[in-house]
């Protein structure tokens, strides 16, 4: 039984957290009706909500179920394992800049991305389902790297040699996977730049069948681990102290993490920032407790996603500029604006 | 929770689409009459005259065929709305027009050497997005290359319309293009004709060029972006001259062919220098930008440019193209430059 003098608190905080999250589904609900109004071809609302229920014409549900439904689809769930996965990295690297595309993980899942379209084709639905396991032995692949490189002995990991060493890395299998694909597979050779930018390139219900399975294991697995999170977050020492085995639950958090942001980066394209801004937001609104944190990176990666992404489809119509260029754009002054607040 | 809203949807669609079908037999059966007499008299389907007698005794009807990548495509009897992105060369050529053109930069670039035949048709861009290939509602869509249609994206066209893969290994040789576009459209005998007359120029050309320049050697240019670039041997233009009308190429073509991956390969201006070409075939992208390359001294100092045997092709030539009309186009002009 709590003491009661601590009741107003703790639930003033549980309604803030839910608040917020209620609020961030709605929104992602909002913009999914205005992502499936978006598109060249013009669909008044209503015909939306005729097909939607059953009655619109073939060609009406081809454009919403086949074309445009599984990219929105694709870019919430993005967004929510990016959101996720940029969470526990800035929690147990204690470092708020930590973020899956900063640390190198995107481009060693890309880069395994890379040599799977050069070898085989992206049309048979096997191949298709293997690809965010591949990418996973990418991004767990350069994860290990950019860690070993920045684990110094006596200091741990610090901040700012993790991040230097992340970006060391990615620059470095950036610039391998442009060659490679020079080299095995010059026909792609705009696919993978604009895969580097990030663009939601696989946009039909076999991505999205290849990437559920991970997050319906991998979600619920962190939510629950919520509360260890808290405890890490204190330190090593309190934290084992406190009983937890620091060693082995830190090691499965990372591997969640990277397996997360590696089989959405698979299916979404190397999309920087959303686990940067997702989680520093959520952080902001509900605060560091985890059970909440949580759940609102998710929810405000996965708005932030399929926001950018309708904005992407519809500012240069009929050209869709690639997605990570509008989360770029609205990341990197984030981004900036977070350096510049760090150092005063 | 998809397959279900997709079985309910499905089931009305089934019952709409089946009203729909007896409504348009009923509304057939009565015409049926009129039906065939358009087809045997009038050849208002924009098909060549010259394969009028030939039309009657190839019965237009549906055929169900295997595109490069397997798929069993449906080709229509009848096609009215074609869209080939980069294929239009070979469809004006058996005297079909497409419903929508190929174009880079929404609508800025298109295939100026093809526009009197394609004026008025409204530009694509030639990633074909979906919608926007939708928007057209063709019949029938075919696609060059396996590289465009990779991702998922050839499902999508083909909820569109029957959809044909010709493949790379078609589709970079423009005698393949014309003789497979030939085959869906039931023209196979038009385009056969069509490059056993191309040969019969070529032939006849060939003369004619070795009476007026004999051995000379003739090169290829592409000025664009202050870049010079040089045709592959065996590809666009570079074909036509070196592979049909057997001119000889220079000496840098033939040391750029063994490592060119690309139809034009960019080659610095210093290496220009050692250019031994008696005549060089210039496009010439830069002319609107004021061309200040070709002031440059090493190019003034090409024994071909000293000798004045530059020759400007327009931009809006064919010969950045190749298919059975731009090739006929390049060698006009080769005739034109160096026959006297």
């Amino acid at each position: 039984m709590e003491p009661l003098h601590f009741n107003s608190r703790e639930q003033r905080r549980k309604i803030r957290g839910i608040t917020v999250l209620s609020v961030f589904v709605l929104l992602i609900i909002i913009m999914f009706a205005i992502s499936m109004n978006t598109g060249y071809i013009r669909l008044s609302p209503l015909d939306v909500i005729r097909t939607l229920v059953g009655v619109g014409t073939e060609r009406q549900e081809v454009i919403l179920f086949d074309f445009r439904l599984p990219r929105i689809v694709i870019s919430v769930l993005v967004g929510v394992g990016l959101g996720v996965s940029g969470c526990i990295l800035q929690s147990l690297s204690r470092n708020g800049l930590a973020d899956p595309g900063i640390l190198g993980i995107n481009a060693g899942a890309g880069l395994m991305v890379v040599l799977f379209v050069a070898f085989f084709s992206t049309n048979a639905k096997a191949p298709v389902l293997f690809l965010p396991f591949l990418a996973l032995v990418g991004a767990g692949l350069s994860a290990a790297l950019v860690y070993t490189l920045a684990y110094k002995r006596n200091e741990g990991l610090s901040p700012t040699r993790l991040v230097l060493s992340g970006v060391a890395v990615t620059a470095g299998i950036s610039a391998a996977m442009i060659v490679l694909t020079l080299k095995l597979d010059p026909q792609n050779y705009q696919f993978v730049t604009v895969w580097l930018v990030g663009r939601i390139w696989g946009a039909n219900w076999t991505f999205v069948l290849a990437l559920l399975p991970w997050l319906l294991l991998l979600l619920p697995y962190v939510f629950y681990k919520a509360k260890v999170l808290d405890v890490l977050n204190l330190g090593e020492q309190i934290a084992t102290g406190l009983g937890t085995a620091v060693e082995k639950e830190r090691l499965g958090l990372l591997v969640a993490s990277v397996a997360l942001a590696g089989s959405c980066v698979a299916v979404g394209g190397g999309i920087g920032f959303v686990g940067l801004i997702g989680p520093h937001l959520a952080r902001r609104l509900v605060g560091p407790q985890h059970e909440f944190l949580l759940p609102a990176s998710a929810l405000i990666g996965g708005f932030l996603l399929i926001a950018a992404d309708t904005l992407a489809r519809w500012i240069m119509q009929p050209y869709e500029i690639p997605t990570g260029i509008v989360v770029a754009v609205i990341g990197a002054p984030y981004f900036l604006y977070l350096l510049a607040k760090s150092q005063t | 929770m998809f397959s279900l809203r997709k079985e309910k949807t499905t089931k009305i669609s089934i019952v709409f689409i089946s009203l729909l079908a007896l409504l348009l037999l009923l509304t057939a059966c009565g015409q049926t009459e009129s039906l065939s007499d358009k087809n045997t008299t009038d050849p208002s389907n924009g098909e060549n005259s010259v394969s009028d007698a030939t039309n009657n005794e190839e019965s237009a009807k549906e055929q169900v065929v295997k595109d490069a990548m397997g798929h069993e495509v449906k080709i229509p009897a009848h096609p009215q709305r074609i869209i080939a992105s980069y294929l239009e060369d070979p469809l004006v050529a058996l005297g079909v027009k497409p419903v929508a053109q190929w174009s880079v930069g929404n609508g800025q670039t298109v295939q100026d050497y093809l526009q009197t035949e394609l004026q008025g048709i409204p530009t694509i861009n030639y990633d074909l997005p979906p919608e926007e290939v939708m928007s057209f509602s063709p019949d029938l869509i075919v696609i060059g290359s396996e590289s465009l249609v990779q991702n998922g994206l050839y499902e999508k066209y083909a909820k569109i319309a029957p959809t044909y893969v010709l493949g790379d290994e078609i589709s970079n040789d423009w005698r393949k293009t014309l003789l497979k576009l030939g085959e869906l459209l039931n023209q196979s005998d038009a385009a056969e004709k069509m490059l056993q007359d191309y040969d019969q120029k070529v032939k006849e050309a060939k003369e004619k060029l070795q009476n007026a320049i004999g051995e000379k050697s003739v090169a290829v240019l592409w000025l664009t972006q202050k870049q010079f670039y040089m045709v592959d041997e065996t590809r666009s233009s570079g074909a036509v001259l070196y592979g049909d009308l057997g001119l000889n190429p220079p000496n840098l073509v033939t040391e750029l062919s063994e490592e060119a991956k690309a139809t034009w390969n960019p080659v610095s201006l210093e290496k220009l220098a050692e250019l031994n070409a008696d005549y060089i075939f210039l496009v010439n992208s830069d002319k609107a930008q004021g061309d200040i390359t070709l002031n440059d001294p090493i190019w003034q100092g090409i024994p071909a440019v000293k000798a004045g045997h530059v020759y400007e092709m327009s931009t809006s030539s064919s010969w950045l193209y190749s298919g059975l009309i731009a090739n006929e186009k390049i060698i006009e002009d080769v005739l034109k430059t160096l026959v006297k």
